[in-house]
């Protein structure tokens, strides 16, 4: 088989693939970026108007910088707590007996909810008036009274978090605890004959082999956060006075209630910009970190 | 199977005449799609007709928050249904899109439309042309807790007739302890706002959106009276706390706990106060301005249209002028106490025994919908500068600045 029957051959096999990125990826995407080079309305029309929309972004439009900043701040905040909180929990159920195996179920289980729901759900127990974790909070003498979270961005910020905390540790912890059970059992028990004890066996062998999984989950939750919008969309909408709006959320603002397609598509592509560069540096520096 | 000789011949010709005589009546679906909110008073409508036509009404209900994008993407699609129910307050920026039908020389022959409350005459109204009719209508009115207004020394079928009564019966509410509350308001809905805080500044004198470019928005002193107002019951305490953080999802939950005095809500009220809570003895008045006299209501509810695409424009036509009829607005409206869209309908023996819903229907007679292209991006978004002020003035207590920002905000928008 000469070389270009083979190259032929491959390309073949590659077609469908090849195929279903063309349709769904790069001709939307394409799309998208032609969309934002024009004024394009949710209720038609659209006239080319190169660049203005992205002069636009960067000299008229406060309010997504803020958005950009405030998504950077949470993505900032929960990410540290999902990694902590998920490779603790894998530590603490990583062993294979059937009372661990049912709590990592437990734990698991609101990852299968999805986000709207139990950003709903989570609304409603914050309530001032109603909320069942606010009632908790005064039973327990943590608070004075029932505090009234959305009307403060920093207290909001946090009732998010812990919302989406409880909704996505668990998947975290999946991947942590199949990376911590993957360590060769030779590799634990030589370290125990040599007198490590339990800190210096999760600091000097499970962390280092581990790595990789941490930096892929860290990559993922990083990414997820920066994309947040509906379980701000659901629990602040957008407040106290637009103080909590996601970037996502504000592209949604723009392109669907204010009509504006076009300018909501270059926010996008700014957007997807700033997250690509972000990732790469994180790749990179996972490729220069991970051991080999 | 086989079918004896005969039968297949009969078969046979019952297919040849079906298909030798296409003019021959066939019954057809006709595709509604119905924004959430408005879907049960939808119902009552589709069933009434589907009960007595051979052409059946289909109805898909439509998130409210999905309704205008499902609707643009796909009236540019060609991929529409042959009538839409929606939020009356898109209409001004449909009619302009091209989306909807006109229908104008239909509704001047139709006698029952020149009845038809003036707020849908105008909402529905572009560059002179007809695009749709009022459908299921709702308006906003005052609701008074008698129980509360009892223990606090007030007259329980006396409903404020100012917004200074208001306040005034606030604080001896408020007074009651126990966390009773005099005055609740959705802090953080745009669009709860506009309904039912909107009517106070009209009702007082002023004109709120620009209806074109060039056009001032939030004149008189309306707005000032009445945000100066509010100020003021926020800042001694006789609105809870909650409702600075409420997006709309307590709207009308918070007045079910029975701790509310007053607040401004929709017709709705009445049915679900008392499916909910029939022991709640209440009040429905018209919302007052800042002077004895003054009173005003958002018109509200859904319009229905006729997308331009629309494949059974005929039968949606038909559609719209049986639902003008008495004996819709009257057996699928009134009856489930739901106001008809003709003001002079009120007056019916479904609403004699509940002159709250007579209140309710006399309101919309008093009442206006803003005509303004770019509503969502002045009112309704969670950043507009309408939910801005409302904040910035009642929270935050800067009154003048927020009015100034909100004007220039808005004329800005209108200019686009």
């Amino acid at each position: 088989m000469n070389l270009g029957r083979r190259n032929l051959l491959g390309l073949a096999y590659m077609a469908p693939a090849l195929l279903f990125v063309a349709v769904f990826v790069l001709y939307p995407f394409g799309q998208l970026i032609y969309t934002s080079f024009t004024d394009a309305s949710l209720l038609g029309g659209g006239k080319w108007v190169g660049a203005a929309n992205y002069v636009r972004i960067f000299t008229g439009d406060p309010q997504f910088w803020k958005a950009l900043w405030f998504t950077l701040k949470y993505t900032v905040i929960i990410t540290p707590v999902l990694m902590g909180l998920g490779y603790a929990l894998a530590l603490l159920t990583a062993q294979n007996d059937r009372v661990l195996q049912f709590a990592r179920g437990v734990i698991f289980m609101p990852v299968v909810i999805g986000l709207g729901t139990s950003s709903l759900l989570w609304f409603w127990l914050f309530d001032q008036q109603v909320g069942l974790f606010d009632k908790a909070l005064v039973d327990l003498h943590i608070a004075n009274s029932m505090i009234v979270w959305f009307t403060n961005a920093d207290w909001a910020l946090w009732a998010v978090i812990i919302s989406v905390t409880w909704k996505v540790v668990g998947f975290g912890m999946i991947l942590f605890v199949a990376a911590i059970q993957s360590i060769s059992r030779e590799v634990v028990e030589a370290s125990q004959i040599d007198g490590a004890g339990y800190w210096q066996r999760v600091s000097m062998i499970y962390a280092p082999l581990t790595l990789r999984t941490v930096l892929l989950v860290t990559l993922i939750s990083a990414i997820g956060s920066m994309l947040a919008f509906e379980q701000l969309y659901i629990m602040t909408g957008g407040g106290p006075r637009g103080l909590t709006f996601t970037s996502v959320y504000w592209i949604y603002q723009s392109a669907f209630i204010k009509f504006q397609l076009g300018y909501g598509s270059a926010l996008a592509i700014v957007l997807t910009a700033i997250i690509t560069i972000a990732a790469a540096i994180q790749i990179f520096l996972t490729s220069r970190s991970a051991p080999q | 199977m086989r079918l004896p000789v005969h039968s297949s011949l009969l078969a046979l010709a019952l297919t040849a005449s079906a298909v030798a005589m296409p003019g021959a009546a066939s019954a057809t679906d006709i595709q509604m799609w119905v924004r959430a909110s408005g879907a049960t008073a939808a119902q009552f409508m589709i069933d009434l007709w589907n009960a007595s036509h051979d052409d059946k009404v289909v109805a898909t209900v439509i998130p409210d928050n999905q309704m205008v994008t499902k609707l643009a993407t796909g009236s540019q699609a060609g991929d529409v249904p042959d009538m839409v129910s929606f939020d009356l307050i898109y209409m001004p920026d449909f009619m302009k899109a091209g989306f909807l039908k006109d229908i104008t020389d239909e509704m001047k022959k139709d006698p029952n439309y020149a009845g038809v409350a003036q707020a849908y005459k105008d909402i529905a109204t572009y560059d002179g042309k007809i695009y749709g009719a009022g459908f299921t209508p709702d308006v906003s009115v005052l609701l008074w807790n008698k129980d509360l207004f009892k223990a606090a020394g007030l007259d329980p079928d006396k409903a404020p007739a100012t917004l200074q009564e208001i306040h005034e019966d606030a604080k001896k509410i408020t007074a009651l302890g126990n966390d009773t509350y005099g005055y609740y308001f959705s802090g953080s809905c745009p669009g709860c706002n506009i309904f039912v805080t909107s009517p106070m500044m009209v009702a007082a004198g002023s004109k709120l959106l620009p209806t074109k470019a060039g056009d001032d928005a939030l004149t008189g002193d309306g707005v000032k009276d009445v945000l100066t107002e509010m100020k003021a019951m926020w800042d001694e305490k006789l609105i809870p706390d909650s409702a600075q953080a409420d997006t709309g999802a307590n709207f009308f939950a918070t007045f079910e706990t029975g701790k509310i005095g007053i607040q401004g809500t929709g017709g709705f009220a009445i049915s679900a106060l008392k499916h909910d809570k029939p022991d709640m003895n209440f009040g429905i008045g018209f919302i007052p301005g800042t002077k004895a006299g003054e009173a005003s209501a958002f018109v509200g509810g859904d319009v229905i249209a006729i997308p331009a695409a629309s494949k059974h424009a005929d039968l949606a036509l038909q559609f719209i002028h049986w639902e003008l009829t008495d004996e819709a607005q009257l057996e699928g409206l009134a009856k489930n106490s739901i106001i008809p869209s003709r003001p002079a309908l009120a007056d019916n023996k479904y609403f004699k025994d509940e002159p709250r819903v007579v209140t309710t229907a006399q309101a919309l007679g008093k009442g206006f919908t803003p005509y303004a292209l770019h509503f969502n991006d002045m009112v309704n978004s969670d950043s507009s500068p309408w939910i801005q002020m409302l904040q910035t003035a009642i929270f935050d207590g800067d009154v003048d600045g927020a009015i100034k920002t909100a004007q220039d905000a808005m004329k800005a928008i209108a200019a686009q």
